[in-house]
């Protein structure tokens, strides 16, 4: 059978790759086809002033802390922007790294159109104590996609904290595909922070293999882009793997973010955790799909996923779809989401003691997204991100 | 029609008692008083220092001194305890044109008040209310008044839960803070309460309006007779 579909203008940029669509499986909330509504053109370099980095650079909140910086401009890594970590026993190759085979689309994407990237390597029983950066940075120019691509390795029993930062300003789609590898015994300490353009798109794909005893705390904070579609697979590959994932969508104005996690417990006695905390107003939109595979054999898998939405307005709009595919009988396995507005007791109870409503209200939101928070282990860094929490709602000027 | 046709006068440097039985009203005027949503005041004013507290926004109510005592403390996850205090006490400093309290000196008084009405460091460490017994939400329901300082105190039920050590614990704090410009509304089931915090007036509240008010032998007059009596009196 042969259908014969128009192809939108999105879609001719990309050389004609079709996007996903509602009618695809885990794309019924974010059909790309349609919200993708113009073209973004791949590839082209495009100059930048170094003045221009420096002052994107600095409206990270983790700007001013000891941390090594990897700098992505416009999808080009700057080796002369980017601080190298100090310790020998940190390895980076720059260049595209391989790519496993997949046919997601937002890997395929990143296959097809990814310009630059790098190769990060910890040596076996390493313990990095200075984060390591990866900021990717976007310039205003015209529309256009920038596709990068990362590859970790983290060796047997080392650790290291490493944080993705995302920023930019104009309107562009960013494509950012990564693979982690924790080995035997590694610890990995992660954090994301998207704060891309308000008009930018944002597509990531990432895959994170853990194996035995290896621990990671993984946490990312959503508060860029109009739209945003992050899908992460994790692997627990030996036994007594520790996961915990964790997030926290910010979205006001019609933002639209939709999160694909896949966690596959593929050796016994292993422990995963998930905890999304979403925060909506306006007409935002999010969206959180979690998926817990337990493979046969793997068993004393411990493993639960929750997502808790926080509507601060009619129009927003929240929809959770949790799945569990339990292939072993000797399992601890759960899942629950719930969805709600502001505890009008809590703001009268703030209120009652002459915080005036505005301020209550964005005390409570942050107080809202503080267990996802809690997976932060660095504490500068959980503050930083903290004080993106707190000043979220005043920041926009909008709910009331 | 929770409240009707209540009058109530309360001067600086009163203590006003109410006592009154389950479902009388009692925190329903507390709430009124200190401006919850979800009650519609069809008849009468509040007017507090010649102002029209009805017409003000909670927070405003509470920089001007209004301050509520609830008989169930409210629990918030994930606010902590010293954050909540510090913002609401330079909240209602700002609000009031005054300087706001650094961090030191916030810390020193909050401590040296905590000390006095037994509130652990703790306590004071977990978020607001949060795993607090029900003893240790009134006793830090009476810090945040020593911390706050307003100027009308309205403790509804603070007794209720105390056992007799933490009642008296509390009433000291209370006491403490008896001045000749501050007023308090002590909303209480029992008599009990009133031989620590010993009121200069004490009003009968039943179905929504004060019944009978009187000196402070009101109140043993009414633990021997009983609510019904008084009900029946005023019927
Ligand atoms: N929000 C409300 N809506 C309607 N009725 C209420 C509400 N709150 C309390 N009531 C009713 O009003 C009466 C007084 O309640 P309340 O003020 O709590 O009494 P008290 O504190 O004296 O025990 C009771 O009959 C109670 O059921
Ligand atoms: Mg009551």
């Amino acid at each position: 059978m042969n259908i014969a579909v128009n192809l939108t203008p999105a879609e001719l940029a990309l050389g004609g790759m079709m996007l996903p669509h509602a009618r695809m499986e885990d794309w019924r909330w974010t059909n790309l086809r349609t919200l993708i509504d113009r073209p973004y053109p791949p590839g082209g370099k495009i100059a930048v002033a170094a003045k221009e980095i420096a002052r994107l650079r600095d409206t990270s909140p983790l700007a001013r802390m000891p941390a090594a910086r990897l700098v992505f401009v416009n999808g080009a890594f700057s080796q002369g922007e980017s601080r190298f970590p100090a310790s020998g026993e940190v390895g980076i190759r720059p260049g595209l790294p391989r790519l496993s085979a997949s046919d997601e689309p937002v890997a395929s994407l990143n296959a097809n159109f990814a310009t630059d990237g790098l190769t990060l390597t910890i040596r076996s029983g390493a313990n990095i104590d200075t984060p390591i950066e990866l900021l990717f940075l976007a310039t205003d120019a015209d529309p256009r996609t920038i596709a990068t691509r990362v590859a970790v390795d983290i060796g047997a029993g080392a650790s290291a904290t490493l944080i993705e930062t995302f920023a930019g300003e104009g309107s562009y789609l960013a494509n950012s595909a990564v693979s982690i590898a924790l080995g035997e015994g590694a610890r990995l300490d992660r954090v994301t922070l998207e704060r891309q353009a308000p008009g930018a798109i944002h597509l990531a794909d990432r895959d994170v293999t853990l194996q035995g005893r290896a621990v990671l705390r993984d946490f990312t904070l959503t508060a860029g882009a109009k739209l945003n579609r992050q899908n992460a697979r994790y692997t627990l590959a030996g036994e007594h793997a520790d996961a915990r994932i964790a997030g926290a969508y910010l979205l006001g104005g019609r933002q639209h973010a939709d999160t694909r996690l896949v966690v596959r417990h593929a050796k016994p006695h292993c422990t995963s955790r998930e905890i999304f905390k979403c925060v909506m107003d306006d007409h935002a939109r999010g969206i959180f799909q979690g998926k817990v595979i337990v493979d046969p054999g793997a068993q004393k898998t411990d493993g639960k996923q929750s997502s808790h939405a926080l509507l601060l307005s009619e129009t927003a709009e929240f929809d959770a779809k949790p799945e569990l595919e339990i292939f072993a009988d000797d399992v601890v396995c759960g899942h629950g989401a719930t969805s709600g507005d502001l505890d009008h007791n809590h703001l009268f109870y703030l209120r009652s003691r002459g915080i005036p409503e505005r301020e209550a209200k964005a005390m409570l939101v942050a107080a809202f997204v503080e267990e996802a928070f809690e997976t932060i282990g660095n504490d500068h860094i959980r503050a930083a991100l903290g004080e993106i929490a707190t000043g979220w709602l005043a920041s926009r000027g909008g709910a009331s | 029609m929770i409240l009707n046709g209540l009058s109530l006068t309360v001067n600086a440097g009163e203590v006003h008692a109410i006592m009154g039985p389950n479902g009388s009203g009692k925190s329903t005027l507390s709430y009124v008083l200190s401006g919850r949503e979800g009650y519609v005041v069809t008849q009468g004013s509040v007017t507090y220092r010649g102002q029209d507290l009805l017409a003000m926004e909670p927070d405003v109510r509470a920089a001007k001194g209004v301050f509520l005592a609830f008989q169930y403390p409210i629990e918030i996850p994930g606010v902590a305890t010293m954050q909540f205090l510090k913002v609401a006490l330079n909240a209602q400093r700002k609000a009031r044109g005054e300087k706001e309290l650094s961090t030191p000196d916030f810390m020193r008084l909050v401590k040296a008040r905590a000390a006095k009405l037994g509130v652990s460091q703790d306590m004071l460490k977990r978020a607001v209310n949060v795993g607090f017994s029900g003893g240790e939400k009134k006793r830090a329901e009476i810090l945040q008044m020593a911390v706050l300082e307003p100027s009308l105190c309205i403790l509804d039920e603070t007794d209720s839960g105390l056992d007799i050590d933490a009642l008296r614990i509390v009433a000291d704090g209370v006491n403490a803070l008896r001045s000749p410009d501050r007023a308090m509304i002590v909303i209480t089931h029992y008599q009990r309460l009133l031989d620590y915090i010993v009121p200069d007036v004490v009003h009968v509240l039943s179905q929504g309006r004060i019944v009978k008010s009187g000196g402070k032998n009101l109140a043993h007059e009414l633990e021997e007779r009983g609510y019904a009596q008084f009900e029946k009196d005023a019927a």
